[in-house]
Parts: structure tokens; C-alpha cells; sequence
């Protein structure tokens, strides 16, 4: 039994002096707000950021665009984005929060111009469970959904066992963030 | 003399005008000290002014560094903490049942299974802290002590212990960890030890069916039962596989479950107008220590599982310590399992299988026999009867089982416009069918010992199966109500009650029926 503990000991002196970085754990900070619109437009070549206060009346009306989905928290205003590749708008960067469990997640969700979600990325994970909702394989679900979507675990997303309140939280964040584009940056197209 | 002449001469002819000129000058003289004593006045005036400015600055300045000083403090302060604070998560699961059984000794009753309160802290970047503690079948627990005047003379002391029926408060998980990385986490406290996948995520209200499994808490297979935590160290991570792939590791070196002792205080009343007061001491395997630890030697968990892509995972568990006190011969329990989960869309397989070994039984029974002499010791004196009573509890050579459950979640549109739809984002039903079996290889029946020799030891091989099928209702993930039907048996004409810890069967009942209706939340 003496070797296992020496065994365990000699491992963990191995993996202090294999471990050169501290880099991202479960629960932190993954994304700032200038690197959020490029992890979901990889390929935009700038972005131009608009600041949209939350009024009463946008709050009314993205409730109506949810529709049966309740948000858990309401932004004093949406940090967004404009991603455009040379003169063309490839689509728009909205930082959202929601609640998971106890505490609010932050992240960046990618619209695109089809109004359909072309990414999403975890900016702020505080929860002590659940931060596999930052994956790429859980993320990647929501790529191409659209407001209508359920955005629902075992309805249109896979849940991650364990995470069932987080995985609500994405979803809800998503259709806040479709919502808004839909009414603030479609309006301002219809308008030109 | 003519000059002299001269100037008498004119002094006589105008004494008036020298008189007026001395005079004004008198006069000069007199406003200019004037004017002097006002400009010196002032210019003392202005010095104590100038001064007392001064101090009043100094003393200003004096003030503000000091509120500055404090304030900065206070807010530095008020960071940390209020962060701390703020950022610091109260949370509880619990979960009540109703169930009617067929088992004589056995009433259709409520029980309230566990309030288990949860406490999670980021203390700072990357540390954290957690702890669960439960109250399980628990309303009240009061002590009291005294020590009076015997009238008479003497003292009197008295001790006096009211507790509830099969009630139990625990410390089911309190631990730091330290995120160095993703694929590597310290982890040091009482941790739920990583064998197989119910343990490690053994909270009430993530699972659909009212009661945990046999293999897990109903035997248990596992060396103790769940929840199960162990105080030890270790490390845990996830390590990306490709784009989808994850490979999740859990590794402690730990006390360790150990046979320990439980002691049993009866107080009889018999026909005949005698009474019996007996001791009976089960050493029986439990949760190891979490003081000095009653046996040399650590044991090491560890669970490494892979998740192909989301929904899917297969893990592989192993268990290996020393489960005897040092006054026993030193003898490993080894244990290990293995877990998976499989998704199709509305459709879920969730199983375990643990395989657990206690190498030694029979020695261990040899060696308690020459530790405790007699097994069995009785005394009387007038009517009264004494007795104290040595067994060895719950072990056998092998024990083996698995559980597997099979889920389909579903929600007919219909329902939405019910009270059970109407209020909820995303309701849920899940119909579940669980299928158990357990099996035993050299259980310890019955052992006696005389003048430290084992004189009886006979063992049994056993099989115990239980098929449950139940139906959930979730309006939200953290809740639910349970229904469900349990069908439990084992070897005809023997009793439920030698292989498991929760059904007081009479000898002779081998099966139960019983309906269960559960509840379960958490927030």
C-alpha cells in the first residue's frame, strides 16, 4: 500500500512539473469582449460595436419574440457586434446572460444574416458544475437554429447529464440574442 | 556775533512759526507710528490667520487620508468579502416516498428519504470549496446531562438521548479543489469516491426512480454504501479526444471503508417478569474515518471514463484498500465496475456493473474470534438477563451485480394545455424500467466463536433481483414525482432481510411487491 502512496505522490510531483501554464478550468473568464464577435465570426475581417439600451418597450417586444421561453435575467443593454468581411455583413455578435443553476453565464452568441445561429462561445462560466456546456461538441448543436427552434434539451439539444439548468440557460441566451437581432438589426435593413 | 544777532533777532520777531512747524511735525510723527501699529497689527493678524489656515489644512488633509485610508480599506474589504459573499451558493435536494409493500413487518408509509443541503464557494480564481451535508430520515436529536444531589446524600448523573427512528446526519462531500488546468484538478477533503457512475452523481433528484439501486445503496455491492465519501487527496480532469471526444479522469488516495464497529443497545421485557439487557456489536464494513484512522495503509479510487460524443460515455472504476482494523489479520477489499450511458434521441440505456471481492473472510472471522475471545457472553443477576453479542455483518467472499435502466422521455402536445404543461417552458415524462441482479458468493450466515476459537462459520450463496417500472413527471429539471412499481426477490423459502440493509422481512419472505410514490426536488 506504502508504494501506491508513493506512486501517487511521484505523479503529482510529475504533473506540477509537466504543468507550465495555468489554462482554462471549469469555471472563469474564457472569452473578453473584444475576442467574443471573432470566436464566433472567425472569419469576419472587422467588426463595428453598437451598444443597444434595454428599454421597457425592446424588453416586451423580444418577450414576444421568446415567446414561451422565460429569461432569467434582463440586460441594462446588449453589447453587440456588426462582423463584416470586406463591405459584406456576414452577421451579428450579441453578448448575453442568463442564469444557471445559481449564478449568471455569459457568452457570445453569432447571428448570421440568414438569422440563424452560426456559433455561440462561453465568455464567463461561474457555476461550480456544468462548464461542459462550454465544449465545442455541446455548442456546435446550436448551429443553424433559428427562433422557432425549441433550443431544448431532449427536445432539439442534446442535454449534458448533470448541467440540465445550464443547457436551459444557453438556450434561453440564444433565443434572447435571435430575438434581438431580428427586431433591431432586420428593422434597420427593412428601413434602408 | 552778527549771525548769532541775527537769528535771536528772528526768533523774537516770529517765535509763532517755529512753534507751528514743530508742531506738525509732532503730529507726522504720531499718525505715521499710528499707521505703523496698524500695518504691524495686520500684518499679525494676517500671520495667525496664515497660521491658523494652515492648521486647519493640515488638519483637513490629516482627516481625508485618514477617510481615504479607511474607506479604501473598507472597500478592499468589502470586495473580497461581499464578493465572497455574494458569489457563495446555498442549495438543497430532497426527495419524500410513499410506499405500501407486502411484507408483514413493513406498513404503507411516508418517508422522507433525505434533506441534503449544498454549499459551493469560489474562495478565489480557480479554488474552490464544496460541501453536502444530509439529514436522511431526520426530525430531531436531543441530549441532556445532569449531575444533581442525590437526597440523601451522594450524586447523581444522569445522560438522556432522544433521537428518531433510522435517522442519520452526514457528511456526504466537503472538499477544496484547485483548477490548475482542465485536465488536471487538485482535489483534497472528503470526496465521493469514483466507483462506478451513481456515487459520484448520486443526488435524488437526478434520477427518475423513488429509490437508489441495490448495488448502490439496497445491498450494497459497492463496499459501502451510497453516498459514499472517503477523506483523502487526489486529482481529476478532462482530456479533449478529437472533436467530440472527452476522456475524464477521477484518481484519490483515501482512508478507506474499514470494518467498523456498530453497537446495538436493547432493553427487553420478557414474560416470566424478567428483563434482558443485551449489546450487540456488528463489524460491519462502513465509510472509513474521518479522524485517526484505524488501520495502516491508504486505499486508491479511480474512475477514467470516455465520452465518444455527447449523450454517450463508458467508464471503467477500480476500488483497492485494506478493510481490516489493525487488530485484524490485514486483508484488501477490491472492488470495480464498470458504467455507461447511451443516448438515441428520446432514448436512454443507463447501466452499472460492480464487482466487489473482500479477501479473507475467514480469516478475519478467525481473527476477531482470538480477539474476542466469545462471541457471545451471558450473565443474570436476579431478573435481569445480560448479553453481549459479536458478529461480522455484511460481508461476503464476492459480491456482484449491475443495474440498468431504460428510459424514453416523451411530452404529448396535448398536455400543454393541462395543469401539468401549462406553466413549465419544457415538462417532461419519463417512463423507466430498471433491471437489477445481485449475486452473493460466501455471505457470512452465521459465525460463533468460544475461548478465542471459531467454532461455526457457515456461509451461503444467494441471488437477489429486482425489476421496477416506473413513470416521472418533471415540469422542471430539478423536480420530480415519481410512480412506480418494484417487484424484489430472492432464493425461494429464504429471507429478504439477510441481503439487504431496508427490508425487515420475516424468514420466509423471499419476494416483494410494492408501489412507491415519490418526490423530489432541489434548488
Amino acid at each position: 500500500m506504502n508504494a501506491f502512496v508513493k506512486c501517487f505522490w511521484l505523479v503529482c510531483l510529475v504533473f506540477s512539473l509537466r504543468t507550465p501554464l495555468l489554462v482554462s478550468a471549469q469555471e472563469g473568464i474564457f472569452l473578453k469582449e473584444d475576442e467574443a464577435p471573432k470566436a464566433v465570426f472567425p472569419d469576419a475581417t472587422s467588426f463595428s460595436r453598437r451598444v443597444i439600451p434595454s428599454t421597457p418597450e425592446l424588453k416586451d417586444r423580444i418577450k414576444q419574440r421568446m415567446g414561451k421561453t422565460p429569461t432569467s435575467v434582463w440586460e441594462d443593454s446588449y453589447v453587440t457586434f456588426v462582423a463584416k468581411k470586406g463591405e459584406t455583413i456576414l452577421g451579428y455578435a450579441v453578448i448575453v446572460e442568463e442564469i444557471g443553476k445559481h449564478r449568471p453565464i455569459t457568452f457570445v452568441v453569432g447571428v448570421g444574416a440568414d438569422r440563424k445561429i452560426k456559433d455561440a462561445a462561453l465568455m464567463v462560466y461561474r457555476e461550480a458544475y456544468g462548464g461542459e456546456v462550454r465544449d465545442r461538441r455541446f455548442l456546435q448543436q446550436y448551429k443553424g437554429k433559428g427562433l422557432k427552434d425549441p433550443l431544448l434539451p431532449y427536445r432539439d439539444i442534446q442535454n449534458i447529464s448533470g448541467a440540465t439548468m445550464s443547457v436551459e440557460a444557453i438556450g434561453r441566451g440564444s433565443k434572447k440574442a435571435l430575438a434581438l437581432v431580428d427586431l433591431i438589426y432586420s428593422e434597420d435593413a427593412e428601413q434602408k | 556775533m552778527k549771525n548769532v544777532i541775527v537769528i535771536l533777532s528772528m526768533l523774537l520777531i516770529f517765535p509763532d512759526i517755529c512753534a507751528a512747524q514743530e508742531s506738525d511735525i509732532a503730529t507726522e510723527v504720531r499718525e505715521l507710528r499710528a499707521k505703523l501699529d496698524r500695518l504691524e497689527k495686520k500684518m499679525a493678524d494676517d500671520e495667525a490667520q496664515k497660521a491658523k489656515r494652515a492648521e486647519a489644512e493640515k488638519a483637513a488633509i490629516t482627516e481625508q487620508v485618514k477617510k481615504d485610508v479607511i474607506s479604501e480599506v473598507a472597500a478592499k474589504g468589502q470586495s473580497y468579502f461581499g464578493r465572497l459573499i455574494e458569489q457563495t451558493k446555498v442549495g438543497a435536494y430532497g426527495s419524500m416516498r410513499y410506499g405500501t409493500s407486502n411484507l408483514d413487518d413493513l406498513h404503507n408509509t411516508f418517508t422522507f428519504r433525505r434533506f441534503v443541503l449544498t454549499v459551493d464557494s469560489p474562495i478565489y480564481e480557480r479554488l474552490k470549496a464544496n460541501m453536502e451535508l444530509e439529514f436522511e430520515r431526520f426530525t430531531s436529536l436531543e441530549l441532556d446531562k445532569k449531575l444533581t444531589k442525590t437526597s440523601g446524600g451522594g450524586l447523581t448523573s444522569e445522560v438522556a438521548l432522544e433521537g428518531t427512528q433510522k435517522s442519520e446526519i452526514s457528511l456526504e462531500q466537503a472538499w477544496m479543489q484547485y483548477d490548475i488546468n482542465d485536465w488536471l484538478k487538485f482535489r483534497g477533503g472528503a470526496v465521493l469516491v469514483p466507483l462506478g457512475r451513481f456515487n459520484i452523481n448520486h443526488d435524488d433528484n437526478k434520477w427518475d426512480l423513488p429509490r437508489r439501486s441495490l448495488v448502490d445503496r439496497g445491498v450494497p455491492v459497492l463496499p459501502a454504501t451510497a453516498a459514499w465519501p472517503e477523506l483523502g487527496v487526489g486529482f481529476l480532469g478532462d482530456i479533449p479526444i478529437g472533436n467530440t471526444g472527452k476522456l475524464n479522469y477521477q484518481w484519490y488516495v483515501m482512508n478507506g471503508v474499514a470494518l467498523n464497529s456498530e453497537i446495538e443497545q436493547i432493553g427487553q421485557t420478557r414474560a416470566g417478569d424478567t428483563t434482558k439487557l443485551a449489546y450487540e456489536v456488528k463489524l460491519q464494513p462502513t465509510r472509513g474515518t474521518f479522524s485517526d484512522d484505524i488501520k495502516a495503509g491508504k486505499s486508491i479510487g479511480t474512475r477514467w471514463a470516455y465520452s465518444p460524443w455527447l449523450g454517450d460515455e463508458i467508464g471503467a472504476s477500480l476500488y483497492w484498500g485494506r478493510y481490516t482494523p489493525d487488530f485484524l489479520p490485514s486483508k484488501p477489499v477490491i472492488s470495480f465496475a464498470f458504467d455507461g450511458k447511451k443516448t438515441w434521441g428520446p432514448f436512454e440505456i443507463e447501466g452499472q456493473y460492480v464487482n466487489t471481492q473482500w479477501s479473507g473472510v475467514h480469516s478475519v472471522a478467525k481473527g476477531l474470534a482470538q480477539r474476542a475471545i466469545t462471541s457471545s457472553s451471558e450473565g443474570e443477576v436476579g431478573d435481569v438477563e445480560t448479553e453481549v453479542e459479536f458478529e461480522l455483518a455484511n460481508l461476503a467472499s464476492r459480491k456482484q451485480g449491475y443495474w440498468l435502466d431504460f428510459r424514453y422521455r416523451f411530452w404529448p402536445e396535448v398536455l400543454n394545455r393541462t395543469i401539468l404543461g401549462s406553466q413549465f417552458p419544457n415538462p417532461q415524462l419519463i417512463a423507466t424500467l430498471r433491471l437489477e441482479q445481485v449475486w452473493f458468493s460466501g455471505l457470512i450466515n452465521s459465525i460463533a466463536f468460544t475461548d478465542g476459537s471459531l467454532t461455526e462459520f457457515k456461509t451461503q450463496q444467494r441471488l437477489l433481483n429486482r425489476y421496477t417500472l416506473g413513470l416521472t413527471y418533471r415540469p422542471m429539471p430539478l423536480v420530480a414525482l415519481q410512480l412506480a412499481y418494484e417487484y424484489t426477490r430472492t432464493n425461494q423459502g429464504k429471507s429478504l432481510s439477510t441481503v439487504t440493509n431496508y427490508l425487515p422481512a420475516k424468514p420466509g419472505e423471499y419476494f416483494q411487491n410494492a408501489v412507491l410514490m415519490g418526490l423530489t426536488f432541489g434548488f
